[in-house]
């Protein structure tokens, strides 16, 4: 076991992890966050997704160890207590989500592009989002909720 | 009763924010694999790497030994358990005339393996990482046979043959219609067209993999097994079925979230049962959770149908016959569903919304060292609808009409209805070809040309297609029972049997209860996936809303008509003057009243309760006009959808952006069929080829542009209460036609003319480039 300092959704937290152990096993494990999913075992589907530092990857593919020292956020690290983010807003308003499965993953994926890229095209949203896979909605109401949320983001000067 | 306010805002028709969304996009769901237990144990499959193979021998010592492992199981250690094979009962006759065959399927494989997949052996292991070490150290002999993974090729003289029932692999084969009367259609046409047709294999895929938790509880002796399924009840009849000793009312099947089924998760697996009777021999929790390799290569497989098609014309184009040879790949083990899809249930729309007198339908379902076959969105009607589309097509190209023209001279008339078609089956209602011309108006389909003019002034081929149809939904289970209670804490609670997998089917059903109660959205909670509570067929077949939803009012109503009558004993007034609206009771003409929860903490049981059942007379008839233009790159073969535009008779709408959701994301399954997705095996060893989202492709983010997409509400389903028509499956059945029949007329304008039906799907780029230099695969027909 080794141990390992990281910050989670804003939380610090000290832990010992094999160094097997990968980083979306400590999160949904003895970290208890079951927001983010495994959906493959190839790295394809995203559901997975995480930021690490703000940037989108793919928590299925990263020891946990690599995130030492880092700042990840996960899905459930979205929110402000009650208040949605606006991510969450448009997803919701515009049918962005069927059975939910792929939704934080794609969620998180958005959030690291519009950390880059703040005001996208739909074309940089389907690019962004070219490692999330969805079996339900077809994808087109997931471009328009991102770029929903990225209006409303630049409208009040909000950070992704 | 209903109050105009709540109801206007909330109730049925509205577009509302999904009451499943707010935990779903907080990462909240409780999906099973979230579920931890405490003493948690872990079970691991070892599957067969073989498609065909005798077992010798299964040793699990050196498994047993290793650290952490508790039990290992192979098929002869069930069998030796008491644990009950797979009922997989054939319906169907052979053509000689015996009973329907398959091999018998076991839980886990006993002395044979017949898929790669195929589970051989089950590890179960205080950790998932035990449980993994334990499946490699089990050490399997097999003896390889010789596979077979493709239906053509298994019904020649001389294939490996699956069970001994059936030495030509045949399972079963059904014949439908009048052959004489087709034969002498066939001979007095004027016109006749003929198509190979190609309904690849599909992998459903949903984004959640299967997953099971059972929990044994020592003292009362029941079992509580937690799985993503679309059918609670049906799962714990066949877990009590399967193993000894253990009555339906001892097992409890919950469902929490399920991250889509699309047909994949109806029904029991074989994984269902080792995991609990893993957590009965162990008095342990037992959990499995499939990879995505277990999924391709384990979780049912859709389509796989090979179809010579026919159709006869007089000189008019009016349809005299519709002639069908067609073989199903129904897998390793013919499975019941499996074989009832493909040969009945769509055969049953066989002739769609045309007005064809004569059918000759002969259809066998063939045995293959591949995963067995089961329901996958739409199940047997996609395949239907594109053999006609397809027809359609060919003969409009063939006598050089409009599609759109000849499918016009061929549809049913409203003055028809009700009508029966040649497979007995009977439409209660449908304006065809109102909806054709919305469609063509929708898809401005006159101004074509202009737009295949553009796109040749940029390099690309465009071509149109149209698919006009219909679909039957219900899963011929028509009734459904619903409880409601009203509850102090302000809540009216929904108890169903319906399941939630993405399609929102409680939101639609809370509306429905908003319309009678009045009550805002959020104080209406539905309750799901728990036969202690509720029992039904389950979510399958599009008919929740249709058969759940008629529940849900008939409920309401009894329970509003009940809570009236207490309401009269509480203000000492007479029922007749009790007044409803908005939650509350009043006396006509006075200021008294009652809260309707207020009324519900007064009771005894401190709730009004009711229940309410309903049966749909018949099942719904959705139907559609789906018109979609592709671009193709002559140079690579790449296709784009350039547009999608489909009007759609779905009958009364309840929740307007669930219904565009449903359409909208199921046409893009049916786009994935069309364009890139298929199940492959390799030919020689049978060795699965597509076991990854690396090789089996789904559609992503960038393959879409905007759909325009339309109800026409005005003619309501007259087979149920709600008036309302199945929604889940009608885009998926739509647009694989549209789009395909938009390729061929790309390629058949670009100089192929009727060479370009050759042409099979998965329309990819490869595919279509060397269709374009006239090269095709063609199935190798007997």
């Amino acid at each position: 076991m080794t141990s390992l300092r990281i910050q989670v959704n804003g939380q610090s937290v000290d832990t010992d992890v094999a160094p097997t152990t990968l980083l979306i096993d400590l999160l949904r494990g003895p970290l208890g966050l079951t927001g983010t999913h495994q959906g493959c075992d190839t790295a394809q589907c995203g559901a997975c997704t995480v930021l690490l530092d703000g940037q989108a990857v793919k928590s299925c593919s990263l020891l946990a160890l690599q995130a030492q020292g880092r700042a990840v956020t996960t899905v459930e690290g979205l929110a402000r207590g009650d208040t949605l983010h606006p991510l969450q807003e448009a997803f919701i308003a515009c049918h962005g989500l069927q059975c939910g499965f792929c939704t934080p993953g794609m969620m998180m994926s958005a959030c690291g592009l519009l950390n880059q890229v703040p005001r996208p095209s739909d074309a940089q949203i389907a690019d962004a989002l070219e490692g999330n896979l969805c079996r339900c909605t077809g994808y087109v109401n997931i471009v328009a909720a991102v770029q929903q949320a990225a209006q409303a983001m630049a409208a009040t000067g909000e950070k992704a | 009763m209903s109050s105009p306010v709540e109801a206007a805002r909330y109730g049925s028709g509205k577009a509302v924010r999904r009451i499943e969304d707010p935990a779903l996009v907080r990462g909240a769901g409780q999906f099973t694999d979230d579920l931890k237990r405490s003493a948690q144990t872990h079970l691991v499959f070892l599957r067969s790497p073989h498609a065909h193979a005798v077992i010798k021998g299964v040793d699990t010592s050196a498994a047993l030994a290793l650290p952490g492992v508790l039990a290992v199981y192979s098929g002869a250690d069930l069998v030796a358990a008491g644990v009950k094979p797979m009922g997989n009962a054939v319906p169907f006759p052979r053509p000689d005339g015996k009973p329907g065959a398959s091999a018998t399927r076991y839980p886990i494989a006993v002395d044979r393996v017949r898929f790669v997949g195929e589970a051989v052996a089950a590890v179960i292991a205080e950790s998932r990482e035990a449980a993994m070490n334990g499946a490699e150290a089990v050490m399997v002999d097999f003896e390889d046979l010789p596979a077979v993974t493709d239906a053509l090729q298994a019904i020649r003289p001389g294939a490996p043959v699956l069970c001994e029932q059936a030495p030509d692999n045949i399972a079963a084969e059904m014949k439908h219609g009048d052959a004489a009367a087709v034969d002498a259609a066939f001979q007095r046409a004027a016109h006749v067209v003929s198509l190979d047709l190609v309904n690849q294999r599909l992998a459903p895929a949903s984004m959640e993999p299967r997953v099971a938790l059972a929990e044994p509880d020592a003292a009362s002796g029941r079992l509580t097994v937690t799985l993503s399924s679309q059918m609670p009840t049906a799962v714990r009849d066949g877990i009590a079925g399967a193993l000894p000793g253990l009555s339906k009312d001892q097992v409890r099947v919950r469902v929490g979230d399920v991250g889509g089924g699309f047909g994949m998760k109806t029904g029991l697996y074989p994984e269902d049962i080792v995991v609990a009777h893993a957590a009965r021999a162990l008095g342990r929790p037992v959990k499995w959770c499939a990879q995505r390799l277990e999924e391709f290569s384990a979780s049912s497989h859709g389509r796989d149908l090979v179809t010579k098609a026919e159709l006869a014309l007089d000189a008019n184009g009016k349809v005299l016959a519709l002639r069908t040879r067609s073989y199903a790949n129904v897998g390793g083990y013919a499975m019941t569903v499996g074989v009832v899809i493909q040969l009945l249930i769509g055969p049953w729309v066989s002739t769609s919304i045309y007005d064809i007198p004569a059918i000759s339908l002969q259809l066998t379902a063939v045995m293959t060292n591949t995963t067995p076959t089961g329901a996958y969105r739409g199940a047997g009607r996609p395949e239907a609808i594109y053999v006609i589309e397809r027809l359609m097509d060919a003969a409009a190209r063939e006598m050089k009409l409009d599609g759109a023209e000849l499918r016009r001279r061929n549809m049913i008339r409203p003055a028809q209805m009700p009508y029966k078609n040649p497979m007995g089956q009977t439409y209660d209602v449908g304006q065809f070809e109102k909806m054709l011309d919305q469609g063509l108006a929708l898809a401005d389909w006159q101004g074509f040309e202009a737009r295949r003019a553009a796109s040749k002034a940029n390099g690309k081929l465009r071509g149109r297609g149209i698919a006009t149809f219909l679909e039957w939904t219900g899963g011929n289970a028509l009734s459904e029972v619903v409880t409601v209670n009203v509850l102090p804490e302000g809540i009216v609670e929904l108890t169903v049997a319906t399941m939630p997998m993405g399609q929102g089917i409680n939101t639609s059903l809370a509306q429905l209860a908003v319309d009678v109660f009045g009550v805002p959205l959020e104080q209406i909670r539905v309750v799901h996936g728990d036969t202690d509570r509720a029992n039904g067929f389950g979510s399958a077949g599009s008919r929740s809303l249709f058969t759940g939803g008629a529940a849900v009012q008939v409920a309401s109503e009894r329970t509003l008509e009940q809570a009236k009558n207490l309401a009269g004993e509480a203000l000492e007034a007479a029922s007749r003057d009790i007044e409803y609206r908005a939650g509350r009771f009043t006396i006509a003409g006075t200021d008294r009243g009652i809260g309707l929860f207020e009324l519900a903490a007064k009771q005894p049981a401190a709730r009004i309760t009711a229940d309410g059942d309903a049966t749909a007379g018949a099942p719904s008839w959705p139907n559609a006009c789906h018109v979609c233009e592709v671009e193709v790159d002559p140079e690579t073969g790449a296709v784009e959808i350039a547009a999608y535009a489909s009007v759609n008779d779905i009958g009364r709408v309840v929740s307007p952006t669930i219904v565009r959701g449903q359409i909208e994301g199921g046409a893009v399954q049916g786009i994935g069929q069309a364009l890139c997705e298929a199940v492959a095996y390799d030919g020689d060893s049978g060795q699965l080829l597509t076991a990854s989202f690396m090789d089996y492709a789904l559609p992503h983010a960038d393959g879409f542009r905007g759909f325009k997409t339309v109800f026409d509400t005005s003619v309501p389903c007259t087979t149920n209460l709600l008036g309302v028509k199945g929604v889940g499956e009608l885009g998926t059945i739509g647009a694989t036609p549209a789009v395909v029949n938009a390729v061929i007329d790309a390629l058949a304008a670009a100089g192929l003319g009727r060479d370009a039906e050759k042409v099979q799907m998965p329309l990819t780029a490869p595919t279509v480039w060397r269709a374009l230099q006239r090269d095709f695969d063609r199935p190798d027909w007997v």
